[in-house]
């Protein structure tokens, strides 16, 4: 009976311990992320493009798509442009939201909203490779970066199926 | 009787106001072996390599961050300490690379270029308090001392770290999110761009004669240029 249990121990370790252990193949070798602009009326402090810009960046080293996560106009080798993309993006619209709103009808109005456009295009022929559209809405009450970390996340998980979708094809 | 009552007012404002002191006292945190932390490079970020081989003389690192207790990075639960100023772990990271790519020159006379760094944040910055957000910032001015011409580049890194609930936990999170921020920043400036351009903008080639130094305009420090990041309000 133990030899039984044991044995099925192990074949379900055998089984899942390569699911596991196999981190999924770097596409790219390098992604750049730079710092996303504003469009005209958008009122968010100083700090938030840094704070999403290094979200963005945390996201990116956190889903192991790429060999490395470097810096803003940092030097890539020519022979790696090809496989290196870069992301742009611009906050284009940014709504305070209104807690009296938000408490008395509730039902998500008087959020607090964020919507980001981002572009991926290859370094080396910066041909475009896709477009991300993210829309975050987060309770009044909370602070304005906690949706530079929702966004970021957003951002990167539509990459992801992005990347996916580009290699089915290819 | 009058005298008597107003002397014990007079005493219980005085020991309410000894108290207040006291306790503001007692809020402000003190550096001991156990709250400081020592912020290193995990290993020297390789610099990019340039036309011909170049040597950079580090004149001095200048904090403008306009801090009062520059060492102090976080403040709550009995406050976390850096054990060196940001300027001398700055200059000890930024030689730490040059050196290692053998490119740090070992007096002024024999470097390419000078390079003089002006501090603006190192630390911790606003966060939106889910996690620790570090940030260096730093200007350096890139001189080439047979011209005397000079320009400036900004470089920055950034880094985002979990929270934690235990003191030992927070002061290991905050270690490391300095780390990589310096670290980003670091290699922002060594394998930037602008540093590329700047060089080939103010570099010499070795065949042609240098024009002697001449008494320009001298560079203005990015003081006014300060950016207008939120910092940790401490």
């Amino acid at each position: 009976m133990k030899t039984i249990a044991l044995g099925t121990i192990v074949a379900v370790l055998v089984w899942a311990i390569p699911g596991m252990a196999k981190d999924p193949q770097t596409q790219y070798k390098t992604v750049e992320a730079k710092h996303f602009t504003r469009a005209e009326g958008v009122e968010l402090s100083p700090a938030f493009s840094d704070y999403l810009y290094a979200e963005l960046r945390a996201e990116l080293a956190k889903a192991r798509l790429f060999g490395q996560v470097i810096g803003e106009d940092e030097v890539v080798d020519k022979a790696d442009e090809p496989k290196s993309i870069v992301i742009v993006g611009t906050i284009t619209e940014y709504k305070k939201g209104s807690v009296v709103k938000s408490a008395v009808i509730g039902f998500g109005a008087g959020s607090r909203s964020l919507k980001v456009d981002a572009n991926v295009a290859r370094r080396g022929d910066q041909q475009n490779l896709g477009a991300i559209h993210v829309h975050v809405k987060v309770s009044p009450r909370w602070d304005e970066k906690v949706m530079a970390r929702f966004a970021a996340r957003d951002i990167v998980k539509q990459l992801k199926n992005l990347l996916k979708a580009e290699a089915k094809a290819s | 009787m009058y005298f008597r009552q107003a002397g014990h007012v007079q005493c219980s404002v005085l020991l309410m106001c000894a108290l207040a002191r006291v306790s503001a006292g007692a809020d402000d945190p003190k550096p001991t072996p156990e709250n400081t932390i020592s912020v290193q490079l995990a290993e020297p970020v390789k610099p990019q390599t340039f036309s011909r081989p170049l040597k950079f003389f580090l004149v001095d690192v200048i904090d403008r961050s306009g801090t009062a207790q520059p060492m102090l990075v976080f403040k709550p639960r009995g406050g976390i300490f850096l054990d060196r100023t940001p300027a001398e772990i700055t200059r000890g990271g930024l030689e730490t690379c040059l050196k290692s790519a053998n490119m740090l020159a070992a007096d002024r006379d024999s470097a390419d270029f000078l390079l003089t760094v002006y501090l603006f944040n190192f630390g911790l910055s606003d966060s939106s308090g889910m996690d620790f957000f570090g940030k260096v910032e730093f200007a350096a001015l890139l001189k080439n001392p047979k011209t005397a011409k000079s320009q400036q580049i900004t470089a920055s890194g950034t880094s985002i770290a979990g929270v934690a609930v235990r003191k030992k936990n927070i002061q290991k999170n905050v270690k490391e999110d300095i780390e990589r921020a310096f670290g980003d920043a670091l290699r922002n400036l060594l394998r930037g761009v602008k540093l590329r351009d700047a060089v080939s903008a103010l570099d010499v080639p070795t065949e042609l004669p240098a024009t002697p130094a001449q008494p320009s305009a001298p560079a203005q420090p990015p003081a006014t240029e300060k950016p207008l990041a939120n910092r940790m309000s401490r």
